[in-house]
């Protein structure tokens, strides 16, 4: 008997007893359904997450932060003075920060191209063109590279210029984001000693305000920043001129040493993470979620599974003395195992077919009615409950089919065994 | 005198070992010889289907050789005895064996199907099959709604699809009135005359088996001349009863812990 003739006997026979073939699919096809539903839920919470920390830095960008030294020992014990080694500077909130020694450390590590502290500078105004004044905080010049811009580009990086949001672009004066590009701006800072003094810097680029909020501030070139936060530490007794940094970034271009520098960072007491070590954790949470959910999916195919064993034993009964007639005519025991296993993965895919599409289709409606205009969840931006991954889906079939073939293979190699004769003397 | 198509040498058949122990067939040696229709007649336990699936390659011997012209079959691998069984027998079964969710055509073709011949040719043969046996016209009938006859020639013509050279038929008339047992009859000699094609017919029939070429009778796992066979067979039908005590003395198997089962099984022999 050839493969096609196989299949189409095996689709025959299938539906030959429609209740009891319809039955078992609808066991497969709960299954897949479920299975669709949560994996599709781990794909729409993923990518809703991709779209939030998205352009959170480069990938070879390490953010380097102090562990606190008190960490490591007991909390309630005191730490030894090392003159060697200074106190810890400590930050506003009792964070350990980076003093300019390891600053120069973070240098020295193999692999480390450059290191920057990031430096915080309170500006008290930004003024335009139009000579209106306003609030500003600045955003951080190691992030420039990742904005995405509506119109011209990142600051050079030894040059005086700054991005704004294209929220900022109407506020300034200006029509449109490209009338921006060019334009000056001048940013007031005050010194120690509260004398203030403005800066000018050119608009190189109008930034996309991102889901994350990246973009959403003026940004500045550092060497533009370095100016202002030189000015903003002017007038402190020398020695206190550096009171340490909470963060400094870490430019590692070749990505497979990065986990041998972070190595070396930890040695040394500092903590270096890149975007996707931080994203990770979330992730890895998310993953976890969905494969509880997925495990509950496979429990109710496994039920299936039975179905399928039960189904396809009463069949291969019921048929006995068909069999013994194939294998009387010349059928091998190969073929009739073929003949059953096909009959048990047709089932398999008839199911995780309507299944995976069923699924689909509620998962995608579900969504739009959930986060779109009007939904329980439609105020929290760019939410996606359910994604589709078509390679997923297609995984889905073949495992359902797998999974059926394997439920087959009990009853098709029951019937491979019949014995002919016996099987024609069956009443 | 044509050659033998099918020939048996000191064929024996041994089901269950101890006390269960069961020699079906003692040795048989007979052939076949091309182009003749042989009766295999005997009584329930006689070994006639015991012979009849040995030789049909369903089942090996536990000593013994059977040669299929002249080639000694029973040593093939399983997969070259499937072939040759599909290819040069075809089978009549007293129940008929027909799909009733197929339809007479699918019915008739399924040896092809098995076979692997491409569905045109198929039923281009199947169609001719059908022609030869007047049933033409009732390809796309449902195999259910065929009469008796109509059934039996349904089969006939699924054992004569692959141009077989032995065609085996077990009571082929054991489930039909008397007047479609003729027609059925005509047929397969009908077959055997024009076509050559060897008949082994397995039966309790005596009519049936008178019209072969050639009778051998089955007793005990041995073949007997029909004398001896016809005696005890006429003894019992006339008197109503069961075989006589005497026999059931002599059985081969007697003494083992189915003895009980056998003797019912006379029994019922005997009653009809």
């Amino acid at each position: 008997m050839k493969a096609v003739d196989v299949v189409t006997t095996a689709l025959g026979n299938t539906m030959r007893s429609k209740a009891r073939t319809f039955l078992t699919v609808i066991a497969i096809f709960i299954g897949a359904f479920t299975l669709t539903l949560t994996s599709g839920l781990g794909v729409g919470i993923n990518s809703y997450i991709d779209r939030l920390v998205q352009g959170f830095g480069d990938q070879q960008q390490l953010y380097v932060q102090k562990t606190s030294s008190q960490q490591s020992g007991n909390a309630n014990e005191p730490q030894a003075y090392d003159p060697e080694k200074g106190a810890d500077k400590q930050g506003q909130f009792g964070m350990s920060l980076l003093s300019e020694k390891d600053i120069e450390q973070i240098g020295n590590i193999d692999g480390v191209e450059s290191v920057e502290p990031v430096v915080a500078v309170s500006p008290s105004y930004l003024e335009g063109e139009n000579g209106d004044q306003f609030q500003v905080q600045l955003g951080y010049p190691s992030d420039v590279n990742s904005y995405e811009y509506a119109a011209g580009e990142a600051p050079g990086h030894d040059k005086d210029e700054i991005t704004i949001p294209t929220t900022w672009a109407d506020s300034l004066g200006y029509d449109k984001p490209e009338d921006a590009v060019g334009g000056k701006v001048k940013i007031a800072v005050s010194n120690v000693t509260g004398e203030e003094k403005t800066f000018e810097a050119t608009i190189s680029g109008v930034t996309e305000i991102m889901l994350s909020n990246q973009g959403a501030q003026p940004t500045p070139s550092s060497a533009f920043n370095d100016r202002l936060y030189d000015y903003q530490q002017e007038g402190l007794p020398e020695g206190a001129q550096t009171d340490g940094y909470a963060m400094a970034v870490a430019d590692v271009p070749d990505l497979g040493k990065q986990s041998e520098v972070k190595k070396s960072l930890t040695e040394d007491g500092m903590l270096g993470m890149t975007v996707e070590d931080q994203i990770g954790t979330i992730r890895g949470i998310i993953n976890a979620v969905t494969w509880i959910l997925n495990g509950f999916a496979l429990i109710a195919l496994l039920a299936a599974a039975f179905g399928i064993v039960n189904t396809l034993l009463m069949s291969v009964q019921e048929r006995t003395r068909e069999i013994g007639l194939m294998k009387a005519l010349g059928m091998s025991p190969g073929k009739i195992f073929g003949l059953f296993s096909s009959e048990a993965v047709l089932i398999g895919l008839l199911g995780s077919v309507i299944g995976v599409g069923v699924g689909v289709v509620v998962g995608t409606v579900a969504n739009a009615l959930l986060t779109g205009e009007g939904g329980a969840l439609s105020n929290v931006a760019g939410l996606s409950l359910y994604g589709i991954a078509p390679l997923q889906l297609v995984g889905i079939v073949l495992l359902i089919m797998l999974i059926a073939f394997i439920a087959g293979t009990l009853p098709a190699a029951r019937a491979a065994r019949k014995d002919p004769i016996e099987a024609l003397r069956y009443e | 005198m044509e050659p033998a198509v099918l020939e048996t040498e000191n064929l024996v058949k041994v089901y269950g070992r101890g006390a269960n122990r069961f020699d079906a067939l003692k040795g048989l040696t007979l052939d076949i010889k091309r182009g003749e229709s042989v009766a295999v007649i005997g009584k329930s336990g006689s070994g006639k289907s015991t012979l009849m699936h040995l030789m049909a390659l369903l089942d090996r011997p536990s000593q013994g050789v059977v040669a299929l012209n002249g080639r000694p079959v029973s040593e093939l691998k399983n997969k070259e005895i499937h072939k040759l069984r599909n290819e040069s027998f075809g089978f009549v079964f007293q129940q008929f064996f027909l799909n009733p969710n197929q339809t007479v055509l699918e019915n008739v073709v399924l040896p092809l199907k098995i076979a692997g011949l491409s569905k045109r040719e198929r039923n281009r043969r199947g169609l001719e099959a059908l022609e030869l046996l007047e049933m033409a016209d009732k390809a796309k009938n449902k195999a259910t709604d065929l009469s008796g006859g109509q059934k039996q020639r349904a089969c006939i013509a699924r054992a004569l699809v692959t141009n077989p050279s032995v065609i085996f038929a077990d009571e082929p008339t054991g489930n039909l009135d008397s007047k479609t047992s003729e027609v059925v009859e005509n047929i397969l000699f009908g077959l055997q005359r024009d076509r050559g094609i060897t008949l082994v017919i397995v039966t309790h029939d005596d009519d049936l088996a008178a019209k072969c070429d050639r009778q051998i009778y089955l007793k005990d796992g041995l073949i007997v001349a029909p004398e001896q066979s016809n005696t005890a067979r006429s003894e019992a039908a006339s008197s109503g009863e069961p075989a006589p005590s005497g026999q059931e003395a002599t059985e081969p198997w007697a003494g083992g812990g189915s003895t009980a089962s056998r003797a019912s099984e006379l029994g019922k022999e005997g009653n009809r």
